[in-house]
């Protein structure tokens, strides 16, 4: 019954010559992955899982060296003592990597048909035509539109989607025997993703190729491969199959993970999210038990003093933890009883903090001579249209939309970063001015903003203590010294010690550096905040933390949040009131729950099904959108989502504009199909799914 | 227990002191960056102490003033005689040297630190502002660039050398200083280009815009936010610039464009003893060569490290 | 790619007009007194105001500036004073050709070596071939031209005098001051050395770029998907390194072109070559002020040209731009 095994890594030790010393950066690792199968290794940053990857296909930096008694074998060769050439071969035809990120994959000047050609030529000895004719047939196969004219393109000119499917044919023209997938679609939008996983899936099926798929995403893993690795801090926590791990997770590590992650229409009503506290431990000098102790919630004397053993479970799955038997027997019970610290009432409508109306923003295009000339004016890029919402006072509104939505531009506006083209802004009940330079200090105390990326928000230059401090001084015009007091106050409201105060930004972790910049936040005590995708620089187990933290720090101070991201699912967790935006357009508003069930517009029920749900057993819709979000330089007629909508209902949808429908109880949709009609199609898709 | 408080500016004294530290154990760790910093300290003692050290602290000291034209066997190696030989002038080549160090150091050093200092506020203001501001400046910036830099020191230091100044005004001062106001009006735009682009990089890093949304001025969003992480690159730029600004100092020097006769300018001395008399008094043109070269090349050595020692820790 | 082109063209102009402004406020206001320059300092007072008048120093400024500029398009920069009378557009020509051919030379001796050293060097990062060429060109970097072309001439021109080969073919002659209309036959033997000085400046330069450009794409995650292709080393290295690597060497190499043509001051100087730049020297030494400005508007001319060229070269070489 038992497939035959192709890739068998045993004790692989991997280490990085850092600044004279070695740290081992992968320890003990240990896989076996079946011909036609495909193996996930999930984890952090830093868990040691890229650097599997790169020891496996053989092509560490020159900093790195697999020590001794590692043994990589494939199809029964021993890889780690094999030379160049002979693994130039190998690489040529039988291990193939699929890398990160496609853009910098691609080299820039040469055609995309020509990069895949190349390979055709030295390792399947075709000749220039044939070649060439092979890379056309292996881009229709991974569906590339007009194949025969994407050949003679350069990678700038395709979309990161195109891009990867070029990738991933390079990959598979040979038709080789181990597929390496590094995180292969985490630049992408959900959407994409959905589109390319699936790809992956079929075609992987279809060689019975062996694959190795690293992600940090839990839900790709449940959706895509068979068997999973757990890795944390250089080391493997758990292995086991997919269903297995998933469904009955044993190590400590693993359930924190999976619990951690807010479910698709999980509300933060429903209670906490387990966070892991706490981030990895250093590879300098690695603690002497286990590496997860300082964050588990199990740990117990031993787990500080004495390294677990990966041990063989029941059905073929290993585990790093002295304790899992206890775990599987259910004695212990580590998913603590979350509280909802939150209050429950929803639907209570409380008075209005922000109003937007018309809110527009066109960024003009440079005018070349002709058009000058000409007296020509080239369509402005409409990254904004028309959009109107409002806040209520302490509730969180969650603003969801991929790349290209329009959505951090809407925040930039309000804030006042960028300067609108068209529309008003008014904060309780007064108009407020465009540009932040010319907003009068009492406006700036009431609107504030976290950023994206804690790297970038904090001056790597002044302390913590010194840029929390300032807006004190300037926006809540206290004392030096009041303000040196509150300072400790507000980095005890982000759990973090006092002394942070005098520490720069360069020695903070990536989450302490987001509470940081929250503390900054809630210095003037504003109305409002803005949070433009506050946790998507973080790893799973960090944002957990902070979305808590957003969520108990909005119930003691009332603060209202502009709440953006492009996960559903998060933006689901925290939010009152959600809209979905699309190619500058608001197309849906409802109240947090409204929008995962039926009745929703036709672009939220593929974004929901596209969306990797991190539960092995749950079976998508399978709705997936087509090509590639439109360039807002030439928008589509009527419906801007008409183009990829696969509910379209015909000339309509080309032509006219989407009335606004509502359902009386605060559900917005913009469509033409009437809702009872919406409804009834969409129920019927998810009792097919619930069936099946 | 929190007894004592540290003020902001003290920390932030002992941080950078601290920082400061870190870099110059950097800078010493690898040996050609150590040789290269060694050898601009040395030359920099010398340009400060040359007057003490020197056998002859006036340059123009002529052993023996009746005798016209240099003898051959005057380059004997017994110092505090004449280790370098003689010039044609019977003048004391060890000490010339020596003496030379603080005329390099005043022009080069100077005047790059005058084109560093206006280049960095002109580059940070252009460049936070941006916009027509930009636009303008940025234009006669890449005007003047378009100009080599030796030809416009020849034809700024031509024309100044030939005005007809009352001595001791001011013009006259400027004309003397001709050389390192020159290297300032040169190098400063090419430091205002650097600045610029990474005040524009810096610019658009959140923490700026973090300053702007709680209200703060452009004076302080320039100087305390920005400004502090252009200094790698400015430290980078500022080496560079003043190795070519020795080349360009004494590259003047040699054609007769920069200090005058008779002072002891290390590119002044090589064109004084070149031409028929080289045969007779290869020394006196080969040291000052020398020296030029062995400052440069530390120069350059340190140069490099520095801008290893930034983009490692940047 | 036309908007691309005519977006760079206007920059060009632009920059040159702007050039042209401050040339003629360098040479016109900077002095205080151009009348006085020319005439040297003992001049009397009336003398200098007769001058003024003939030159039109009188009237203001902007009228100045367009009646030479107008001039110098027309192709009228008038006589010299330095050279007795001669018109300048001919001297300047003429001596244009001369550094041109010296620059040209220097590229061609200097484009194959660097390029090759720059290359050996990044592929070889930190071993011993590296290592020897990077002390080569930072000695070289670290030497001024009137060194390197000092000791040329010592080296090369005086030992070689003697020799009876070298004399019969006439290389290497100490002087390049060849007569200054001198046919490219006639100039060619006394351009070699000065050349060879001008060729190690550009040499060092041209190859740390070159080996810097290869470092990097040699770290880049294309060439890693090239070798993990299972390419061929030299076609990893030709078809996906260089053709990269070498982008900004060659932008490099269009700019430096125009810095060679324009003149190289010093090298001519040391050498004695009749070039764009000694006779700027002469003409500052001389106070010729129509010539300085002629010779200084020719020169940025060339250089921006030259600009012009390695941004259009590069547009060419690099598919990335064509769509901007
Ligand atoms: S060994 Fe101890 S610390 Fe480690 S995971 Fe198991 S219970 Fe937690
Ligand atoms: S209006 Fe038409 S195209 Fe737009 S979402 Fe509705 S059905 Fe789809």
């Amino acid at each position: 019954m038992d497939k035959e095994i192709l890739l068998h890594v045993e004790n692989l030790n991997v280490s990085y010559r850092v600044n004279g010393g070695w740290l081992r950066a992968v320890r003990d690792f240990h896989a076996q992955i079946r011909r036609g199968d495909i193996c996930g290794i999930v984890g952090e940053s830093g868990s040691g899982k890229s650097t599997v990857a790169t020891a496996i296909i053989g092509y560490l930096s020159d900093n790195g060296r697999i020590e001794k008694g590692s043994s990589i074998r494939f199809s029964g060769e021993e890889l780690t003592t094999k030379g160049r050439l002979a693994m130039q071969s190998l690489w040529g035809t039988q291990i193939k990597l699929v890398p990160q990120n496609p853009a910098a994959a691609l080299n820039p000047s040469i055609k995309v048909g020509e990069q895949l050609a190349e390979i055709a030529r030295y390792h399947l000895g075709m000749n220039r035509h044939d070649a060439r004719k092979a890379a056309v047939e292996m881009f229709g196969k991974v569906q590339l539109a007009d194949p025969e004219s994407v050949v003679f393109r350069y990678p700038h000119e395709l979309s990161g989607g195109m891009q990867q499917r070029v990738v991933i044919a390079m990959a598979l023209i040979t038709r080789p025997r181990l597929l390496i997938l590094d995180e292969p679609t985490t630049g992408l939008d959900v959407t994409t993703e959905a589109v390319i996983l699936d790809l992956i899936r079929d075609l992987i099926d279809d060689m019975q190729a062996a694959a190795l798929y690293i992600t940090h995403n839990l839900g790709v893993v449940a959706q895509v491969c068979d068997q999973v690795i757990v890795m944390y801090a250089g080391e493997i926590m758990a292995d086991g199959s997919v269903k297995k791990v998933f469904i009955e997770p044993i190590h400590p590590y693993t359930i924190g993970l999976l619990n951690s992650i807010p479910k698709l229409g999980q509300s933060k009503r429903q209670g906490a999210l387990q966070s892991i506290e706490g981030s990895p431990p250093s590879l300098k000098n690695p603690p002497k038990g286990c590496v997860f102790a300082q964050r588990c919630p199990a740990a117990v004397e031993k787990c500080y003093t004495e390294k677990p053993e990966l041990e063989h479970t029941h059905e073929g799955r290993l585990v790093r933890c002295h304790r899992w038997q206890e775990i599987h027997s259910g004695v212990l019970d580590i998913i603590p009883e979350t509280q909802a610290d939150v209050e429950q009432v929803e639907r209570l409508e409380r008075e209005s903090l922000l109003k937007v109306e018309n809110m527009t923003k066109h960024f003009g295009v440079r005018r070349s001579l002709m058009e000058v000339i000409q007296g020509k004016k080239p369509a402005p890029i409409r990254a904004v249209d028309g959009v109107n919402f409002g806040v209520q006072k302490g509730r969180t509104l969650g603003l969801v939309g991929e790349s290209g939505s329009g959505k951090t531009t809407l925040s930039r506006l309000i804030i006042g970063l960028t300067e609108r083209t068209d529309g008003e802004i008014e904060l309780m009940k007064i108009k407020i001015r465009s540009n932040v330079r010319e907003r009068s200090a009492d406006v700036l105390a009431q609107m504030q903003m976290i950023f994206q990326n804690p790297q970038n928000s904090l001056n790597p230059y002044l302390t913590v203590g010194q840029q929390i401090r300032r807006p004190l001084m300037k926006l809540a015009k206290m004392k030096h010294d009041e303000a040196a007091q509150e300072v400790y106050r507000l980095l005890r409201a982000v759990n973090l010690q006092d002394d942070y105060a005098s520490r720069f930004p360069g020695e903070l972790s990536g989450g302490e550096k987001q509470r940081v910049a929250i503390a900054r936040a809630f210095a003037s005590n504003p109305e409002l905040i803005i949070c433009d995708e506050p946790v998507s620089a973080l790893d799973v187990s960090v944002q957990a933390a902070v979305l808590n933290l957003l969520a108990r720090l909005q119930e003691d101070r009332d603060t209202a949040y502009i709440f953006i991201s492009h996960d559903l699912a998060v933006v689901g967790y925290l939010a009152d009131y959600i809209a979905v935006m699309y190619l500058g357009q608001l197309f849906e508003v409802g109240y947090g729950h409204d929008l995962f069930e039926p009745p929703y517009h036709p672009y939220t029920e593929a974004l929901i099904s596209a969306i990797p749900v991190p539960d092995p057993s749950h079976v998508s819709q399978r709705i997936r959108l087509q090509g590639d979000i439109p360039s807002p330089r030439s928008l589509p007629t009527g419906c801007r989502f008409h183009t990829r909508c696969p509910r379209k209902i015909g000339a309509i949808c080309e032509t006219e504009d989407p009335p606004w429908r509502d359902d009386g109880e605060g559900h917005f949709i913009r469509c033409h199909i009437p809702l009872e009609d919406l409804q009834a199609m969409q129920q019927q898709l998810v009792m097919a799914e619930a069936s099946s | 227990m929190q007894f004592f408080t540290p003020t902001p500016t003290l920390v932030g004294l002992r941080r950078s002191l601290k920082a400061v530290g870190k870099f110059a154990r950097e800078l010493f760790s690898r040996p050609p960056t150590a040789a290269g910093t060694l050898t601009v300290l040395f030359f920099l003692f010398l340009a400060v102490f040359g007057p003490q050290i020197a056998p002859y602290p006036d340059p123009n000291f002529q052993k023996n003033p009746s005798q016209e034209a240099p003898t051959l066997n005057l380059r004997e190696f017994r110092l505090g005689d004449y280790p370098f030989g003689t010039d044609r002038l019977g003048r004391d080549v060890f000490s010339r040297v020596i003496l030379g160090t603080r005329s390099i150091f005043r022009a080069a050093g100077l005047g790059t630190l005058i084109a560093v200092i206006v280049g960095t506020f002109v580059g940070l203001f252009i460049g936070y502002q941006g916009a027509w501001v930009d636009e303008i400046v940025g234009r006669i910036i890449d005007a003047i660039l378009a100009i080599p830099a030796l030809l416009l020191a020849l034809v700024i230091i031509g024309i100044i050398r030939n005005l007809n100044f009352e001595p001791n005004s001011w013009q006259s001062e400027v004309a003397d200083n001709a050389v390192l106001i020159v290297i300032a009006i040169v190098y400063a735009p090419i430091v205002a280009r650097v600045v610029r682009s990474a005040t524009l990089e810096i610019k658009s890093r959140q923490f700026v815009e973090a300053a702007q949304i709680r209200g703060e001025s452009p004076l302080y969003i320039i100087f305390r936010e920005i400004f502090p992480s252009v200094i790698p690159a400015l430290v980078v730029e500022g080496a560079l610039r003043f190795s070519y600004a020795i080349f360009l100092v004494a590259s003047l020097g040699f054609l007769g464009f920069g200090a005058r006769p008779p002072s002891p300018d290390w590119g002044l001395m090589v064109s004084e003893n070149r031409g028929g008399l080289y045969a007779l008094t290869p020394w006196a043109l080969e040291y000052p060569a020398g020296a030029i070269a062995l400052l440069v090349i530390g120069v350059n050595l340190m140069s490099d490290g520095i801008k290893r020692t930034v983009q490692k820790s940047g | 790619m036309g908007r691309f082109m005519a977006r760079r063209l206007a920059f060009f102009l632009v920059t040159l007009w702007m050039t042209s402004v401050m040339i003629f406020l360098l040479v016109r206001v900077l002095p205080g007194d151009v009348a006085r320059v020319i005439l040297g300092r003992d001049a009397s007072e009336t003398q200098v105001e007769a001058k003024r008048e003939e030159l039109g120093l009188n009237d203001p400024l902007f009228v100045q500036y367009f009646t030479w500029i107008t001039d110098f398009v027309r192709g009228d920069w008038g006589e010299s004073f330095a050279f007795r009378g001669q018109d300048i557009r001919e001297l300047v020509t003429q001596r244009l050709v001369n550094s041109a051919r010296l620059g040209l030379i220097s590229m061609l001796i200097a484009i194959p070596v660097s390029i090759t050293l720059g290359v050996i060097a990044g592929l070889t990062e930190g071993k011993l071939p590296d290592n020897l060429i990077s002390v080569f060109s930072l000695s070289v970097v670290s030497l001024p031209e009137f060194v390197t072309g000092l000791f040329l001439i010592n080296t090369v021109a005086l030992k070689w005098a003697d020799n009876p080969i070298a004399e019969k073919i006439g290389w290497f002659p100490s002087s390049s001051a060849v007569r200054a209309d001198a046919s490219f036959r006639d100039a060619l033997p006394s351009l070699w050395l000065p050349a060879i000085a001008a060729t190690l400046v550009l040499l060092a330069y041209i190859a740390r770029l070159t080996r810097a450009g290869v470092i990097e794409e040699k770290k880049s995650e294309y060439v890693r998907t090239a070798v993990l292709k299972g390419l061929p080393y030299p076609v990893v290295i030709f078809k996906h390194i260089l053709r990269n690597a070498l982008l900004p060497t060659v932008t490099v190499i269009a700019i430096s072109t125009g810095w060679l043509i324009s003149g190289l001051v010093v090298i001519e100087f040391v050498f004695g070559y009749p070039g764009l730049g000694s006779l700027l020297i002469t003409a500052i030494e001389r106070r010729d002020l129509p010539m300085i400005q002629a010779v200084v508007m020719v020169t940025v001319s060339v250089i921006l040209i030259a600009n012009f060229v390695a941004d259009l070269l590069y547009a060419a070489l690099n598919p990335r731009i064509t769509l901007n």
